[in-house]
């Protein structure tokens, strides 16, 4: 097989041993397809080894494939250097191979001992051994450096430390080697620098991590070593030493890619949209946007800052009318005060939610049809009060064609695309139309590299074009790349402006956790601009 | 031309298909099992059933009562629709048609325009009384499944009340009834006649509710509606989710009401056929309570289409008047009962495993588009070239 994709040498590599996990030649078919094809993975006893490549890369079949949730038609797999073969999860489990779902699968109103023995509770006579238990979860815990209280309701926690309780739940059954699917995906910075110390830790103690991811700068910092997957099979194996994270992009999509950076400032002086003392509340009447003032102009890119649950919801969501709100919102001169959702969309305000399966998409319908979503009363969706079917369909294929949204059909249901196709569906939907303020959330979540730049690429072209946008992002290099200006949220107020040009991604992470100089509630300071 | 042609997927044409007559086959598979356990046989009891409801007689029985059965099946499903469970079409349907009787028999018009005033009156009770249960929703948020149940016994109890002697009805050989509608309100049908099997004379076979074809536009409206208009769409879209339909400028307390108002109107029809081409007067025996329900079992069956419903409802008529031969035969007639409910179950089984059949072939096609086999050529040109 003169295209087998080549491997770095072991000889540099940290591993000479047997490796933990071994995939040879695994290929797997569904009808009509080829998902994994010809894959090889060695993965050394004791290392972090991060498996990158872009969204329906087969990644998560791969991953299915070691976890026992699915069977290779071809292709062995060896466990510490014997061949196993996993019908089930458990089989995996037993074999020591253990899962971190990217959404965890924890049950909010039960304890985090209770999460952690469900399943697999220890018994002693019939009764069930919450002692023991709670030894085992506590020395798991301390041996491991993760910090976990087997106390608490997990309803209570935050999402590092949910995510820590999986991975404990992981260790607790027995696991060797752990896969973590995305497991960044819902971290702020400082918590994803927590997880990398529980990872090294888990290493030093003889663990394998196996570290599933497309935040390439991260599987930098963390891996030992890194195998690109690309169209379903292994590329390349490389040390991270070896590359920089454009070069590793780049074996990702196979091709050379462009930055968010942003080229020249298109800022007007034409205000699109003014809101002054905006404050939302929620049942208790405790404000979660609290007194926000913000202004931004035509052709300028306004980014918020903010860990996760900071009021930045809400705050998009006051300014589409979807949440009763106190204060002021004018777009374009008008003031949208009792204004409702469906006219202050025709208005040109358009939206990309930030759960996209909730707001942003009918799962069930086909995409022709989630394309008129929101716009259903404008054209090409509409003629009158009658829906334009050939219209929305036409519109529909140009958004699968300008925005690369791989679909075999526009009449296939939402559902069956993947996350990232969704996403660039979305984003076609809301840029149509000739909207005057884009209100984006997340717009690149889960999109890979090659769509993430695409994505970029119509923002900029519509910013140019006069667009006003309310970027709101948790990927900090996005934020910072393509805002002209950036103010932090930090419950429900804005706490601090940056200036995009000098900010780093790590000053802007200490004051979204109000680690800097500003104290809670007190006036916008300006740092991040003075490091 | 294309936005006139459905979509025809004959893979999900016959996917959709399948699913009711495997319920068909698991319905009448458990209806024999209680037959043989009961000692009779089932293909005695399947093949009476089936002569006799062939009969053209019988045929003009099962279109009568399935034209009620699709019209209350439609009032359920424009609910089902949005995800709002109008369990009180039973309730708004009978009030519906008494008021609807009583104010029939009390004018004096010409011709149409008297059937029109009737059928106008039911409508807006029928509306007026589902409306109850909506404003509740909307102002008060009481779940609709409750407010309608208890609309129901209240509406019972009102028409009750209402037609005894002493209010307005009157008794008549032993049968309370409400006044006769004159005939200038009586809705023509169709009279089949012809010669019966084995017979020489002609004879009248029976008379087809000519209401059954406002049962049909009622229907094609219903279509319509839903699938071609913008309101058709946000309601279709508040029912799959609403905090999408919410996001997309949809008033959904107004989408509530507006989607109650509908189904009661459309229940306040379907006591409408039998009161225009055969009561002209309301009598609790003409205007059984249940049909409301029976509604829901045939929005399931018929998958809230239209002509799911309309197949649906055909064949839950078959059931109800066939089951009166095996009653002469001697087999209990409650066979009927059991497969009737079978079937409403199996098929909800049915259709979710359709669904997750289909789901799992889409996403299979659309991963497919997303990904060819990697015998690519730039793969190896790239990774080559990352050397």
């Amino acid at each position: 097989m003169s295209e087998h994709p080549e491997r770095s040498t072991t000889a540099a590599g940290p591993a000479t041993t047997v490796p933990a996990v071994e995939l040879n030649g695994i290929t797997k078919r569904f009808p009509g397809v080829v998902a994994n094809s010809d894959v090889t993975l060695k993965v050394a006893r004791g290392t972090v080894h991060a498996i990158v490549g872009e969204n329906g890369a087969g990644k998560s079949t791969l991953m299915k494939i070691l976890y026992g949730m699915q069977r290779p038609d071809e292709g062995t797999i060896e466990v510490d250097g014997s061949p196993v073969t996993f019908h089930t999860p458990a089989d995996a489990i037993k074999a020591g191979i253990g899962m971190v779902h990217q959404h965890f699968k924890l049950a909010d109103n039960l304890t985090v001992l209770e999460n952690v023995v469900l399943g697999s509770e220890p018994r002693r006579g019939w009764r069930l051994d919450i002692e023991g238990a709670r030894r085992k979860i506590v020395g798991i815990s301390d041996r491991y450096g993760l910090d976990v209280d087997p106390d608490p309701l997990v309803e209570d926690l935050g999402v590092g430390e949910r995510q820590r309780v999986e991975i404990l739940k992981v260790l607790y059954r027995g696991a060797r080697t752990l896969i973590l699917d995305e497991p960044t995906a819902v971290l702020v910075p400082q918590e994803v620098d927590e997880l990398f110390d529980a990872l090294q830790e888990l290493k030093a103690e003889g663990l394998t991590v196996i570290f599933i991811s497309h935040k390439l700068d991260e599987v930098l910092k963390v891996a030992d070593e890194i195998t690109v997957i690309r169209r379903g099979t292994t590329v390349r194996t490389v040390l991270p030493s070896e590359v920089t994270p454009r070069k590793l992009a780049e074996l990702m999509v196979g091709s050379e890619l462009p930055s968010p950076q942003t080229s020249e400032s298109t800022v007007t002086d034409r205000a699109a949209l003014e809101v002054k003392g905006l404050t939302v509340r929620d049942r208790e009447g405790r404000p979660v946007v609290d007194d926000v003032t913000l202004t931004i102009h035509a052709g300028e890119v306004l980014g918020i800052a903010g860990v996760e649950g900071n009021g930045q919801a809400e705050l998009v969501e006051a300014i589409m009318g979807i949440r009763p709100a106190e204060g002021s919102v004018v777009l374009e001169g008008r003031d949208l005060a009792g204004v409702p959702t469906r006219e202050r969309r025709t208005a040109g305000v358009a939206f990309v939610p930030e759960d996209r399966i909730r707001q942003g998409l009918l799962l069930e319908s086909p995409l022709w049809e989630n394309r008129m979503l929101g716009h259903q009363t404008s054209p090409p969706n509409a003629r009158g009060p009658l829906v334009n079917r050939r219209g929305a369909r036409a519109d529909t294929e140009r958004i699968v064609r300008d925005y690369d949204v791989r679909t075999p059909s526009i009449d296939v249901t939402a559902s069956a695309l993947s996350g990232g196709n969704q996403q660039k569906l979305i984003v076609g939907r809301e840029m149509s139309g000739n909207p005057r303020l884009l209100l984006a959330a997340h717009p690149t979540r889960g999109v890979d590299v090659g769509a993430q730049a695409a994505i970029w690429d119509h923002l900029r072209r519509a910013r140019a074009e006069g667009l006003a946008v309310l970027l709101i992002s948790a990927d900090l290099d996005e934020l910072i790349g393509l805002s002209d200006s950036l103010k932090v949220i930090l419950r429900g107020r804005l706490v601090a402006d940056a200036d995009p040009s000098t900010v780093t991604p790590e000053d802007l992470g200490s004051a979204m956790t109000g680690a800097g100089s500003t104290t809670d509630g007190g006036p916008a300071a300006r740092e991040g601009s003075e490091s | 031309m294309e936005r006139f042609v459905p979509r025809f997927d004959p893979r999900r044409t016959g996917l959709a298909i399948l699913a009711p007559l495997l319920a068909l086959a698991v319905a009448a598979a458990l209806s024999s099992v209680v037959l043989l356990v009961a000692d009779h046989s089932p293909l005695v009891a399947f093949q009476e059933m089936w002569n006799y409801g062939r009969k053209p007689e019988q045929v003009v029985n099962i279109l009568n009562k399935g034209s009620g059965y699709f019209l209350s099946a439609l009032a359920v499903a424009i609910g089902f629709r949005m995800n709002l469970f109008n369990i009180g079409v039973d309730g708004q349907y009978r009030i519906a048609a008494m008021f609807a009787a009583v104010a029939g028999a009390a004018v004096t018009l010409p011709g149409p325009l008297h059937i029109i005033f009737i059928v106008a009156v039911a409508v807006v009770v029928g509306a007026v009384w589902a409306g109850v249960a909506g404003l509740l929703k909307v102002y008060r948020g009481v779940s609709e499944v409750i407010s309608t149940i208890m609309l129901n016994f209240i509406g019972a109890a009102f028409v009750a009340w209402a037609v005894t002697p002493q209010v307005w009805a009157t008794l008549e050989n032993n049968v309370v009834r409400t006044p006769t509608i004159p005939e200038s309100g009586w809705f023509p049908g169709f009279s089949w006649s012809g010669v019966p099997e084995g017979g020489t004379q002609t004879v009248v076979f029976g008379e087809i509710y000519g209401f059954i074809v406002i049962s049909g536009l009622v229907g094609i409206a219903y279509w319509f509606v839903l699938s071609r208009t913008r309101f058709g769409f946000d309601l279709r879209a508040t029912g799959s989710s609403e905090p999408a339909a919410v996001a997309s400028g949809v008033d959904v307390k107004r989408m509530v009401l507006t989607s109650m108002l509908l189904s009661g109107a459309v229940a306040g029809l379907v006591g409408m056929p039998i009161l225009l081409g055969a009561a002209h007067s309301f009598g609790s025996q003409d205007f059984p309570a249940g049909i409301g329900f029976t509604g829901i079992a045939i929005a399931l069956l018929g998958r809230n289409n239209p002509v799911g419903i309309a197949f649906a409802s055909v064949l839950w008529g078959f059931l109800d008047v066939s089951n009166q031969i095996l009653d002469i035969q001697g087999i209990p007639k409650e066979i009927v009962t059991i497969m009737q409910g079978t079937v409403v179950l199996a098929v909800v089984i049915a259709y979710e495993m359709v669904r997750r059949i289909s789901v799992a072939s889409e996403q299979r096609r659309v991963l497919s588009s997303e990904r060819t086999v990697p015998t690519d050529p730039a793969v190896d040109a790239s990774s080559g070239g990352a050397k």
